[in-house]
């Protein structure tokens, strides 16, 4: 399950190869202050999307919620099921229940915290799947799945209860993401979607007595690395577990659709056999050329308490440098106009199109033409075109890819 | 005098400005979102010219805002 926090990354994460994705609308999703958030009128379309390309649909509505946001939520639920997205994912009971009224599935959010099979049991009055805690390890994940089976837990579809993990992405310091941080410094809660990721900064502790300050121990000690089991993905799907999540739904695109096609091959490697530390080598390369904080296996591996991070921001290997907007493809030839907006291109050169219905397109530059003559090098504010292997559009952003 | 505008649409319905002023700041029920009680809407924008009275509690209500939609000017 990949995350959808835009179209551009909707259908990334489609051709990145998910069987399902996750996106929320309006103010009531953990993403609400993304600067792309989808609105009850985009609903229709993203669902269109996915049927057309035989992806499940499912629509965060895990905020805590207030009396006065009870109207909308019932709105988001029933034009959820008018449309025809497959589930909401929900934490508030007021959703479950109204959700089970009007016959839309759910599925209970990581915010729920469930941590064993007694809890799995009651939330299977309403949803058929549900996500588990992610401070569980993989042996409690078994045992939980062991006992679904064992005690024939069954969700109101009437099928065995799955249970879905969170598989890669960014971990935040709170237990199950209930964190008071955000809305303590700045009246901005985590909890309603507007987490201002006070843990990923870096502190100081002063000794109160002499003032004696201590930067402790050169570290970010609330900013957790990022989660990363491609490396142990076979224990994952030996443990039981049905559905796999991506976080990341206010990533960019090339962010997207690297993470859902890497975990995706590594699926489908274990599934032929041919799953191996050489291949994960290079997923892991792969991975690291995105937005990350540096990876760790998270509570699974049950070693250790917490990893942390040492600097700021992202640890990618790669970063993209906005250059050029797409304006023209020739079908024919296979050809893309661009004109120049910033920096410079040349041949050899690594991009990334991104676009809201072309999606992701990574390419290497080997050609490119001004007024259909090779030059070796473009320069801002120059149209020039180039071969590219799918169709671009003027809604498209040329970005090249550099060294970090 | 004091002019207070809200740009109402990107309103995430925390409820931190009725916190602040409950007599000039409402919830609505229909979308959640928080209706500035008596201000006028144009291009998105809805403002109001109140009493120097409300500028400490409605400052703390733009101060407050996670989404800082709410401006406040003093005359």
């Amino acid at each position: 399950m990949a995350p959808a926090g835009s179209f551009e990354s909707l259908h990334a994460a489609i051709q990145g190869g998910a069987n399902s994705i996750y996106f929320g609308v309006e103010q009531l999703n953990m993403r609400t202050k993304s600067t792309h958030n989808f609105i009850l009128d985009d609903l229709s379309e993203i669902v269109r999307i996915c049927k057309e390309n035989r992806l499940k649909s499912y629509l965060t509505l895990n905020t805590i919620l207030y009396d006065h946001d009870i109207a909308l939520m019932k709105r988001i639920v029933d034009v959820s099921k008018e449309t025809g997205v497959s589930a909401v994912i929900a934490s508030d009971h007021a959703v479950m229940n109204y959700a089970k009224k009007i016959g839309q599935p759910v599925h209970i959010s990581t915010q729920c915290n469930i941590t064993n099979i007694d809890s799995v049991e009651f939330y299977a009055n309403f949803a058929d799947v549900m996500v588990l805690s992610r401070e569980l390890s993989l042996l409690q994940v078994e045992s939980i799945n062991k006992e679904i089976k064992r005690r024939e837990i069954i969700g109101p579809s009437g099928n065995l209860v799955q249970t879905e993990i969170f598989g890669h992405g960014a971990l935040c310091m709170a237990v199950s993401g209930k964190c008071y941080l955000s809305l303590h410094s700045n009246f901005s809660s985590a909890n309603r979607g507007a987490c201002v990721q006070n843990c990923r900064k870096s502190y100081i502790v002063t000794d109160k007595d002499t003032g004696y300050e201590l930067e402790v121990d050169n570290e970010y000690i609330m900013s957790a690395k990022d989660l990363c089991t491609i490396d142990f993905l076979n224990k994952i799907i030996e443990s039981g577990v049905s559905v796999l999540k991506i976080e990341g739904r206010g990533r960019s695109a090339d962010y997207v659709n690297i993470t859902t096609s890497c975990y995706r091959e590594a699926i489908d490697s274990i599934q032929e056999g041919s799953y191996s530390s050489e291949k994960v080598t290079v997923w892991k390369e792969r991975l690291a050329t995105v937005f990350n904080r540096g990876f760790w296996d998270g509570y699974y591996l049950g070693k250790l308490m917490g990893e942390w991070n040492d600097s700021y921001g992202s640890k990618a290997t790669t970063r993209k440098v906005y250059v050029a907007k797409g304006r023209k493809y020739y079908e024919e030839a296979k050809v893309g106009e661009f004109l120049m907006e910033a920096q410079d291109l040349k041949m050899g050169d690594k991009i990334c199109i991104t676009g809201p219905t072309t999606g992701v397109i990574f390419t290497k530059i080997e050609e490119l033409r001004i007024d259909n003559m090779p030059v070796i090098q473009v320069k801002k504010g120059t149209e020039f075109t180039f071969v590219v292997p799918k169709k671009i559009r003027p809604s498209d952003k040329l970005y090249k890819i550099v060294e970090a | 005098m004091v002019r207070i505008t809200q740009l109402r649409a990107k309103c995430i319905g925390c409820n931190a400005c009725v916190e602040a002023d409950k007599y000039r700041w409402r919830i609505s029920k229909k979308d959640g979102k928080c209706t500035l009680i008596g201000g006028k809407e144009k291009k998105g924008w809805f403002s109001i010219l109140v009493d120097d009275h409300e500028y400490d509690s409605n400052l703390l209500a733009s101060q407050h805002c996670p989404v800082n939609i709410i401006k406040i000017e003093k005359f």
